[in-house]
């Protein structure tokens, strides 16, 4: 929701030169790691591979911004960088705390970090919806749930998008936190990694003492990545979303592409933080 | 295409605001690096001074991109700017091996890369198509990298990696340096992420409106970001001498009260009336 409720913009169609000139960006950001420090090329892929699927989760996430706070839109009422950032960082929490149980369980307790508290957010605000404002959950976008196979016009009131949070929008919000927490850690373990074989050579110190930078520098990149891709992605969705049966959901690919992008350049000088 | 809205007319132009907003702050972050010099830490205020004049440009920037309907809240430009900032910030902090001296400047010209990088994927790939997305958003990437690093400047007094990464603690009597008491090890930089986001979000997200005035948003930026360096000085009693933190409170405090002063006389300029905790009357109501 635009806060000077200015018409919203972007158009559906996918923009092939500037495509092509991300894609070139990112290929010379990957290119630049390969020759300055070879070791992080893999974890740079994991870089831009995570914040691809933080841009892909957001996607899945109802945002209703300020028109669901007043119950005139579907989804949950604040903005994605908000929820984006809850989500992300709970999971991020999630994935740190069971770091040194290796990647893969690391990457699973932060996808459920995610997912759970996307679970716990949707269910509040359902129970916000219909016990506290007494609104009926129904999409203005779609005539049936897909997946319950609900009708909803009969439930919607007129003069609005929809109202309350449908359980296609549910499921997309777990889902959405589901790849928003597993991007997350996938960031943060990469860095960690990169951070804790790169930076005992640099500070010329031992791997145990290395530790707390090398956790400090790892959270707060994760963390700043997870919002300058969640922001990306809520430029692409022009701030609201209902869910995966919204039809703003089909410009994904768009966001991947240039979330993938802004990892590559952000990643790169994350990475050179090593070598410099 | 979006339309455009202006939020408010008069004020000073966006490119003067630009020049005293990035030449303040490199001024003031370079008065910091007097410490080093000097070997004192009474001039680490100066790096919260530099975050107060990167805020004040910062909110006009976040003023213009917003003026267009970006549809995602004014809070989603402080979280990309601060969220670039970091990164930016950080790798310019290691520039210190080379000289101290370019951390300021080396800083300022990584964010502009992001920065450029941010922009065009928002405004091109993603189709957003509006004319000021490029440079608002380098803008604003400059930004959140010059107030991370006048934040972290004022907490460790110094802003190069070795300093921000070694912090001393006393054991038994003995002085240890290690890793991890210091502003990385400690992750004092979240806080300070999170404190210059907070004063880089506000201004403009609630001062905007139909009746949003130019001198009243940048007060409210000057006191967000004097408020933002109260929190900072408390907190740089980890790492500056205890004389060093008064001079930083003092100020910071002084700053706030003047601030925060001018700001209720501006808003109650604006204001259709005043009323002090009584109900809100209504325009041409009999109450």
């Amino acid at each position: 929701m635009s806060a000077l409720g200015g018409g919203s913009s972007g158009g559906d169609g996918i923009n092939p030169t500037a495509s092509v000139i991300a894609i070139v960006i990112l290929l010379v950001a990957v290119g630049i790691v390969y020759v300055m420090y070879p070791a992080a090329l893999f974890p740079l892929i994991g870089v831009i591979i995570g914040g691809a699927l933080i841009a892909f989760g957001v996607h899945f996430v109802p945002v209703g911004g300020a028109p669901a706070a007043m119950g005139q839109a579907p989804g949950i009422a604040t903005g994605v960088a908000m929820l984006a950032a809850g989500a992300g960082l709970a999971g991020l929490f999630g994935g740190a705390w069971a770091a040194h149980y290796g990647l893969w369980v690391a990457l699973g307790a932060g996808a459920i970090g995610g997912a759970l508290l996307m679970a716990i957010t949707c269910l509040m605000v359902n129970v916000v919806y219909v016990y506290a404002m007494g609104i009926p959950a129904a999409s203005g976008k779609v005539e049936k749930d897909p997946i319950t196979g609900d009708t909803f016009p009969e439930y919607k009131s007129s003069g609005t998008e929809g109202h309350g949070l449908p359980f296609i929008s549910y499921v997309g919000g777990v889902i959405g936190g589901l790849f928003g927490g597993f991007g997350g850690t996938l960031i943060y373990m990469e860095f960690l990694a990169v951070y804790e074989a790169g930076l005992p050579t640099v500070l010329m110190a031992t791997p145990e003492e290395v530790v707390p930078i090398a956790v400090g520098l790892a959270g707060i990149f994760a963390v700043g990545l997870f919002l300058v891709n969640a922001v990306i992605t809520a430029y692409n969705i022009t701030g609201t979303i209902e869910g995966p049966h919204d039809p703003k959901f089909k410009r994904w690919p768009r966001a991947v592409i240039g979330a993938a992008c802004a990892s590559a350049v952000c990643g790169m000088f994350a990475i050179l933080l090593v070598v410099v | 295409m979006s339309v455009k809205i202006e939020a408010s007319e008069g004020g000073m132009p966006h490119d003067k605001m630009l020049g005293i907003g990035l030449i303040g702050a490199l001024l003031c972050l370079y008065l910091t690096y007097l410490n080093n010099l000097m070997g004192t830490d009474f001039f680490a205020f100066f790096g919260g001074l530099a975050a107060v004049a990167a805020l004040w440009w910062g909110t006009d920037s976040i003023k213009k991109l917003c003026s267009y309907g970006i549809g995602t809240g004014v809070p989603s430009a402080g979280m990309i700017a601060l969220g670039s900032g970091v990164i930016a910030m950080v790798f310019a902090t290691k520039l210190a091996h080379i000289s101290p001296l370019l951390v300021p400047i080396g800083c300022v010209i990584i964010a502009a890369i992001i920065g450029v990088v941010l922009g065009f994927v928002s405004d091109n790939v993603l189709n957003m198509n509006i004319p000021v997305m490029l440079r608002m958003l380098t803008e604003l990437t400059v930004v959140g990298s010059l107030v991370m690093l006048g934040f972290t400047a004022m907490v460790s007094g110094t802003f190069t990696f070795e300093g921000l990464i070694t912090g001393s603690s006393s054991f038994m009597g003995v002085e240890m340096i290690s890793y991890g008491p210091s502003v990385v090890g400690g992750c004092v930089l979240a806080t300070i992420f999170i404190l210059g986001g907070i004063a880089i979000q506000h201004p403009f997200n609630a001062c905007l409106g139909p009746d949003e005035s130019w001198d009243r948003t940048q007060m409210c930026a000057t006191e967000c970001g004097f408020l933002s360096m109260i929190g900072i000085a408390v907190m740089s009693l980890a790492f500056l001498s205890l004389a060093a933190v008064i001079v930083s409170l003092i100020i910071a405090v002084l700053g706030w009260a003047w601030s925060f002063n001018e700001l209720i006389k501006l808003s109650k300029r604006d204001a259709y009336d005043w009323l002090d905790a009584e109900p809100i009357r209504e325009v041409g109501g009999d109450s």
